[in-house]
């Protein structure tokens, strides 16, 4: 009744061997794999951190490539500039003139910021207003 | 009225009793009195200890009474054993339970839980040896897994007629745990290496915890299909507990489910002992191979210990081999017990509850495998 036959008979050697084997070879792979999650997770929040990281760079430097004119600082020409694009218009108006005939000449030419512009000009006092609303071009100062 | 009287006497559970009831009785109140007095698994013997009462109360066979029966409403609720429908649900509450977070920080503590398992393929030879059929010897072998569900999942899969034996002698020493563990690791264990310190565990992440249930019910059940009904339900419970979103399914699963189905697991494998199936030569093999199998499941996971800290830079205590069975937490706690013995300031039990639930999973992929080989 006992014998290692048994054993042999009932595929026993075969089912031990593959048995212990399998479940050795499963709870390694196991091992293996959790003793990985805390370094793959690591890595993941790694490169999402730096790609979020590269996307804010990226949207902020596009926000400033896209910004509009009107955003943009605005430069305007110094006066000496401004004289030399506002005298052929001046040249054309009958002295004194009114600031809204010479914005209209402005508007005419479509030129850039004639309000600023104009007042530029005032302050450097090459338009010179008479105290009648009119206003006369000062060719010294314009020179 | 004399005759009905002698009648109704003839009918009683004192006339119809014979010595076998007797023993087995005995055996049942011993249960109820490891569980109560001495609180062995108290969980579980004391509703195995109370169906052993109830299953060898003598009756007349034929009125549908007995849990071998049919419609009686025992062999109802012993329905969930043959079936395997209550180790499953307690394998969803243990998996619900079970803090992996030990396991995660040390995974080398895994292997521990694999060595031990080797008392299943020792026990499977030794059954085999002894005469016992390949499925009967199969079901013998998993009882070195002491994991008293998978033990009676298996059994109830490859020799039902086993089960009532199997069931109480995985259960017996895994409350008899204390007595049969603490020798081995002495025997096989210096002094030197029972001091042996174990570093504290690294933090372990939500989100590891989280992945850990969906990446072992994937690896473990490609690997044992036949495991599904344990090992699905062990990660589904785990994953329950660990995702946050369902508090209230894993509250149930910890608590209600797993109790209910502790209770009739228990009562109706109790009550399966029936004397006159339950007191036969075999019975008593099984009960032999069974203490063999806890012995050798043990000494192989502390040996497997002694063996890994040749290869490792930090020695591991292999003591906590011992712990590689799945009996949650009774060998863990051994081990720590016999930890603190040899230096009062050694605490073991996070790194045993490590191999323990390795352990688990370690049998219930036996399970599958043995299993598989009969499919």
């Amino acid at each position: 009744m006992f014998s290692i036959d048994n054993i042999t008979n009932g595929n026993g050697w075969a089912m031990a061997a593959v048995g212990a084997v399998t479940v050795f070879l499963g709870l390694v792979v196991l091992t293996f794999v959790i003793s990985q999650i805390h370094k793959i997770l690591e890595f993941w929040e790694n490169w999402a951190k730096t790609r979020n990281a590269n996307q804010r760079r990226a949207r902020k430097e596009d926000s400033q490539k896209n910004k509009g004119p009107a955003h943009q600082q605005l430069r305007l020409p110094t006066a000496a500039e401004l004289c030399s694009i506002y005298r052929p218009l001046v040249e054309q108006l009958k002295e004194p003139f009114q600031l809204v005939q010479l914005y209209e000449k402005t508007k005419e030419m479509d030129l850039p910021h004639p309000h600023l512009s104009i007042k530029c000009l005032q302050e450097a006092d090459v338009l010179v207003a008479q105290g009648d609303g009119t206003f006369i071009w000062d060719k010294q100062k314009a020179n | 009225m004399l005759d009905l009287f002698f009648q109704f006497l003839i009918n009683t559970g004192y006339y119809l009793a014979d010595y076998r009831h007797v023993i087995m009785i005995i055996v049942g109140c011993v249960f109820l009195y490891l569980g109560t007095a001495k609180k062995y698994e108290p969980l579980l013997l004391v509703p195995i200890g109370f169906g052993i009462l109830v299953g060898n109360v003598p009756f007349f066979k034929g009125f549908g009474i007995g849990i071998y029966e049919n419609n009686s409403v025992l062999h109802y609720l012993y329905f969930g054993v043959t079936t395997g429908v209550y180790p499953s649900i307690v394998f969803l509450g243990l998996g619900a339970l079970t803090d992996f977070s030990s396991l995660l920080a040390n995974p080398k503590l895994m292997l521990l839980g694999a060595a031990a398992q080797m008392g299943i393929y020792f026990t499977l030879l030794g059954a085999l040896f002894f005469g016992f059929l390949p499925k009967e010897a199969a079901s013998i072998a998993i009882i070195g897994g002491a994991d008293g569900p998978t033990s009676i999942f298996l059994t109830a899969k490859l020799a039902p007629h086993l089960i009532g034996p199997i069931a109480i002698a995985a259960y017996s020493y895994m409350a008899l745990i204390p007595v049969i563990q603490p020798p081995i690791m002495r025997l096989l264990t210096t002094r030197k290496e029972r001091l042996i310190r174990m570093p504290p565990g690294r933090d372990v992440s939500k989100k590891e915890l989280v992945i850990f249930p969906v990446a072992g019910v994937l690896l473990c059940c490609f690997l044992a299909p036949t495991a599904l009904p344990l090992l699905g339900m062990l990660f589904l419970g785990n994953f329950l507990k660990e995702c946050g979103v369902v508090n209230r399914l894993a509250g149930t699963a910890q608590s209600a489910i797993i109790d209910t189905a502790t209770i009739f697991l228990g009562f109706t494998v109790g009550a399966s002992t029936q004397a006159d199936v339950f007191l036969t030569p075999k019975a008593l093999g099984i009960f032999f191979l069974g203490a063999v199998a806890f012995s050798i499941a043990t000494a192989s996971g502390v040996i497997f210990g002694k063996i890994m800290n040749l290869f490792l830079k930090e020695k591991i205590n292999p003591l906590l081999g011992a712990a590689g069975v799945s009996a949650v937490p009774g060998s863990a706690r051994e081990v720590h017990m016999m930890g603190l013995k040899t230096d009062p300031t050694n605490f073991l039990l996070m790194h045993g509850m490590a191999c323990n639930s390795s352990g688990v999973i370690g049998s219930a992929i036996c399970a599958g495998i043995l299993w598989s080989f009969f499919i």
